[in-house]
């Protein structure tokens, strides 16, 4: 929202330079996003007149210019052609920096001193609208009322500086100066200015020339003027000067005055053309379905119930609140106009500005809110400046059809629960101050303090309001020098973490110390990532996003593996190598489709690896290690995931038969689907499992008087004989002996034989009883390879 | 003899001392005191010496045997260290070679801003708790005061999958189940994803917020400013410099938003803080009484405050990242910049 200063200073004697109004405005409540200064290009930019003119005696198309700038006389060279003697012009001298980039240095054009430049409507920030002559290709010539050697910023009201100021949707009103002012006004303790609210009338009556019916409950008020005998102009200076700072164009006097009014009030305002209202009837109704409306935007719309029109006795003029439409408005050559002042229902207003994707000054401020109070004073505020400016003659009586009863609110709040809100105790006599200053009307006897909230107040019905109120205005300084901790008067809680975060915490360190990166990743994806991660069961089903901003983030995920392959594959694509990666996040499982009820949060843990020389078991090693600190009770079997390589991969069955994890390959083919062309190695952990899991505990045995002794062994064996077979029959066969296997050496060649394998044992030794000798050693290594051979046909490599 | 002896030791000593390795000094101490040693035969043949001699003799002799062993035990140890130096000094290597092993990956700095934010709150007495990121409407919006059409609604454009269901637009959800389900006193504190439908260069679809809520008995907008100096000095440093704005928020009354100094800069001015030196930092605010009331919880008797970081923005400052995009897009030349 753009305000100018110099409109505030209308309603507020306020003169502190705009950078701590700026710091005021934010500090209370109106976030200053950014200060315009409206004159930073037009400094060394003066009123001149030329004097002299005479052709540059080396250069046909220049002209050397003796000009008047009242401190002195200066000599410009110009080529421009709309320029004569005696003409009065902007002139930037040395030092200007105007609008358009251009830097003002006195130069020399073949041998003649040019002391600076004459300036176009363009280089100084204004147009045609503006003012007149403006806009033409070649420099302004300025009325010759203007005061020669006057700033231009001030000849020309460029003056200005305007707050672009955030304003919160609790704060309808303030989408207005006067809100503004009202706020400075209490901020600062000042009394607001007297707002002329007076006009003549030539007598007669408005019901004779227009007449109103509002069809609709979206309309609470409307109220209608009449004003004849129009004379269309530009409208003053310091009119245009206002509109333009705050970045609405001026046109005529009427719409400026209707556009004026929505600055200063707030109140969107339409000026109709009177003789394109067939009837003399304005009918606010709901519109037609199907009904359509040619706007000033060029477009046509198609209406709906849903939607609300200012309608004459046969068509749709004006979409409500949003845009006019064609013909609907005052014209250069109107004579006879009806003023719209009127309140639409904001929901209404802002779904039909959504649907048709058309925003207006006017359909912005009915999104927010206006009060049905606010055009009385809107409507009125804009006959003045008809009467002042001598735009019209004003026909006697205001149209007034309001459905809404308003009616003078007002409570009591308690005090002392206002100070135990803020926690600091105000002086009354500043409370009251503070309140009143608000326009709050407020009183206070004992502890009850009574308030009654003006019209533009909606928004203060209890204590927290209040407070709000009086804090922000008191200032929140006050608690950078108050005494005392935080919680002093309430009670002492324990903190903890969420047992999943810690788990999860853990994990993540664990990983970061193996050497990963964690990443992150969006949890809305393609919906085609099921489909390249081959997965034809339940996690097909997914939830979509009824409005998603793109394909690519318009399904919520059913997995984790999809982002850290495309992860992988973008890093590769980069150059990037020995990537270890991995994520902690969430997938989303429907209970069913479309979604009646909150589907399930999945909390897991997903790892990726695209390494050199990494394999399955480096993996394994990996989620072992993860494992080993939780109660998990597991069994590996062959993973049924479908992404993962059948062959080379697992899934982590816990004890009650639910799948925790897996990991292995990424299958060959999904590696296709996302064009990448190394392996990588995946694994993937339920953490909402895992931390529910009960503590580990431990129960740890006497350490063995007795040195442990260790044999190695090598077998050959048939391909299909699984490690896990070899060493649960080497345990079995040590008996009470048995101190631990590990499997040290894998070895394959032609030399054992085709499909056979060498596997190389350790084999841990320990009687807990006597030191062994080499005989029990030897019988028991015997018994074990004797068992091999009858189980697995383990022959002893030679 | 006396002659006899006192030049032997003479001549040891001498010898001794032009030793230049270990095995030189061995034969040196053959030569003297090995069996056929000079020194070893003039004790041996003692007997021969006339008796009146004799005692004077033997103590001379072994004194000059005991100079003579102690001279070549200080050789030894010298010509051990030096030796001992000369190998070391041949197996020196280049310190400068790189360590073997797995070199540490890294946390996601979002990670290490919630663990540094989270055990901030949890040692203040927070409870830290997490919940749904897809919820209804209510627990979203109606419940935290933003009905259906609320201008407020306007300030986050929302991702939705049916018209009551929706991806959660800011952690406040957590308010409302924890007011259902945790009976006052409490102080809770919910990290996680939020979700907008906003995806330009500055702005994720996806983002992080944390929100804290306290309700109890007799606490106010005090113990939230109090708090909050607490945590801002906990997480930038005891310099930081803090700028209060009153705001709005529907579940909150008196709300504020808290500028602290621009972490990027650190308060001299940059494009991210557009010259001001302060970047916003927190939401916060009282909660509303209306809220409290549709949650069950005796807005007469207890009172609130809730206060919520966006994580992203910190993060990117305090890590001085350039861009938020570089947040999920896990690029290991940015990850191993945060090891």
């Amino acid at each position: 929202m753009k305000i100018s200063y110099n409109f505030l200073k209308d309603f507020v004697d306020i003169n502190v330079s705009p950078e701590e109004l700026a710091e005021k405005l934010s500090t209370s409540g109106f976030e200053v996003e950014e200060v315009i200064y409206q004159n930073e290009h037009l400094h060394d930019v003066y009123v001149g007149k030329i004097t002299k003119m005479e052709k540059h005696k080396d250069a046909d198309k220049l002209q050397v210019c003796t000009v008047d700038v009242g401190s002195k006389t200066v000599q410009i060279i110009t080529s421009a052609t709309n320029v004569f003697e005696g003409a009065v012009v902007p002139v930037s001298l040395e030092g200007a920096d105007l609008c358009n980039g251009v830097k003002i240095k006195p130069t020399n054009f073949r041998g003649v001193e040019s002391d600076g430049m004459f300036c176009s409507g363009e280089e100084l920030g204004i147009d045609e609208n503006y003012i007149e002559g403006g806009g033409v290709n070649g420099i302004l010539i300025l009325p010759n009322s203007m005061k020669i050697g006057e700033k231009i910023e001030d000849a020309l009201l460029l003056n200005d500086i305007v707050f672009d100021i955030n304003i919160t949707p609790n704060r309808p009103d303030c989408n207005s100066v006067i809100g503004i002012a009202r706020e400075i006004s209490a901020i600062y303790n000042l009394p607001m200015k007297e707002i002329d609210y007076s006009f003549n009338t030539c007598g007669e009556n408005v019901n004779d020339y227009i007449s109103v019916d509002v069809k609709t409950k979206k309309c609470p008020r409307y109220m209608a003027a009449y004003v004849k005998d129009l004379k269309l102009t530009r409208s003053p200076l310091w009119m245009r000067s206002r509109l333009f700072a705050c970045g609405i164009k001026p046109i005529n006097t009427i719409v400026d005055i209707t556009n004026y009014i929505l600055l200063e009030q707030g109140q969107p305002m339409h000026a109709f053309e009177y003789k394109h209202l067939s009837g003399k009837k304005i009918i606010v109704r709901d519109a037609k379905k199907g009904e359509k409306i040619a706007v000033l935007n060029g477009n046509t719309y198609e209406l709906d119930e849903n939607d609300m029109v200012i309608a004459d006795s046969e068509k749709p003029v004006v979409i409500a609140g949003v845009i006019g439409g064609v013909n609907s408005c005052v014209e250069p050559n109107t004579t006879e106009t009806v003023f719209e002042c009127a309140v639409f229902d904001l929901k209404s207003v802002r779904l039909t500005s959504r649907k048709i994707g058309v925003s207006t000054d006017s359909s912005l401020r009915y999104s927010k809110g206006v009060y049905v109070d606010t055009p009385i004073c809107a409507l009125k505020r804009a006959l003045h400046f008809v009467d002042k400016l001598g735009a019209g003659k004003i026909v006697n009586g205001i149209i007034d059809k309001c459905s809404v009863k308003t009616k003078k609110r007002s409570f009591t709040a308690s005090m002392s629960r206002i100070d135990r809100i803020l926690g600091v105790k105000i002086e009354r006599d500043r409370v009251l101050q503070i309140l009143n200053s608000l326009g709050l009307n407020a009183t206070l006897s004992g502890d009850n303090l009574h308030v009654e909230p003006p019209y533009y107040r909606e928004d203060i019905e209890c204590e927290n309001d209040i407070a709000e109120e009086l804090i922000r205005i008191y200032g929140y300084d006050v608690y950078n020098n108050l005494d005392g901790e935080a919680f002093e008067n309430s009670s002492v809680t324990i903190g903890a973490y969420e047992p999943r975060l810690v788990f999860e915490n853990n994990l993540k360190n664990e990983l970061v110390d193996f050497g990963f990166y964690e990443t992150l990743n969006y949890s809305l994806y393609s919906s085609t990532a099921c489909e390249k991660l081959l997965i034809n069961d339940e996690r097909k089903n997914v939830i979509k996003i009824a409005n998603p901003i793109s394909e690519e983030l318009s399904t919520v995920r059913t997995v984790m593996a999809h982002a850290l392959l495309l992860d992988i594959k973008f890093n590769l694509s980069v150059g990037n190598k020995d990537l270890r990666f991995f994520e902690v996040g969430r997938i989303y499982l429907p209970k069913s489709l479309p979604l009646t009820e909150l589907p399930v949060e999945n909390n897991r843990l997903s790892i990726a690896v695209c390494e050199d020389g990494y394999n399955f078991f480096m993996l394994k090693n990996v989620v072992g290690n993860l494992l080993i600190t939780t109660s998990l009770n597991y069994k590996l079997v062959r993973s049924t995931e479908p992404y993962l390589h059948n062959g080379m991969s697992a899934d982590i069955i816990a004890e009650d038969g639910k799948k925790v994890g897996y990991f292995g390959k990424i299958h060959p083919k999904v590696l296709k689907n996302y064009d990448i062309s190394h392996d990588v190695y995946y694994a993937e952990l339920d953490t909402d499992y895992l931390s529910s899991l009960k503590e580990k505990t431990y129960s740890v045995k006497e350490v063995s008087k007795f040195a442990e002794v260790e044999r190695d062994i090598a077998v050959v064996v048939d391909e299909d004989v699984t490690n896990e077979q070899i060493s649960s029959a080497i345990k079995s066969a040590c008996g009470k002996l048995f101190n631990g296997v590990t499997l040290f050496d894998v070895y394959r060649s032609d030399s054992l034989g085709e499909n056979k394998k060498s596997l190389a044992y350790k084999i841990h030794l320990l009687n807990e009883e006597k030191t062994m000798t080499a005989d029990e050693i030897n019988a028991v290594i015997n018994k074990v390879l004797k068992s091999l051979e009858y189980r697995y046909k383990a022959k002893l490599r030679a | 003899m006396k002659e006899k002896l006192e030049q032997i030791l003479k001549n040891a000593q001498s010898e001794i001392e032009k030793c230049d390795d270990v095995k030189s000094l061995d034969e040196v101490r053959v030569k003297y005191l090995g069996k056929q040693g000079e020194l070893t035969s003039i004790l041996r043949n003692m007997k021969e010496i006339p008796p009146e001699e004799r005692k004077m003799v033997g103590m001379l002799a072994n004194s000059v045997r005991e100079q003579v062993e102690k001279a070549l035990g200080d050789k030894n140890s010298i010509l051990e260290e030096e030796a001992l130096a000369e190998s070391m000094e041949k197996e020196k290597i280049d310190i400068t070679m790189p360590g073997i092993g797995v070199k540490r990956g890294a946390l996601h700095p979002l990670t290490r801003f919630n663990n540094k934010f989270m055990d901030i709150c949890v040692e203040m007495g927070f409870t830290v708790i997490q919940g749904p990121e897809i919820d209804t409407d209510y627990y979203n919006f109606e419940a935290l005061n933003v009905p259906k059409n609320h201008p407020a609604r306007d300030m986050q454009d929302s991702l939705y999958i049916t018209d009551n269901i929706l991806l959660r637009t800011q952690t406040s959800n957590m308010q409302v189940h924890a007011m259902e389900e945790l009976k006052p006193p409490f102080k809770i504190v919910c990290p996680g994803r939020v979700y907008r439908n906003d995806d330009d260069s500055s702005h994720s679809p996806i983002f992080n917020q944390f929100e804290a809520l306290v309700v109890d008995e007799n606490v106010g907008l005090k113990d939230l400013m109090k708090m909050i100096d607490i945590i801002l000095k906990r997480l930038f440093g005891e310099n930081v410099k803090m700028r209060v704005r009153p705001s709005y928020f529907p579940f909150t009354e008196p709300s504020i938003e808290i500028d602290a100094t621009c972490q990027m800069c650190q308060g001299k001015g940059c494009s991210l803080c557009k010259g001001t030196g302060l970047s916003e930092v927190f939401g916060a605010g009282v909660v509303n009484p209306k809220v409290l009331e549709m949650s069950g919880i005796d807005s007469k008797k207890y009172s609130g405050f809730a206060f919520g970081p966006g994580i992203d923005r910190s993060v990117m400052v305090t890590n001085k990242i350039p861009n938020i995009k570089y947040l999920f897009r896990n690029d290991m030349r940015f990850l191993k910049q945060l090891r």
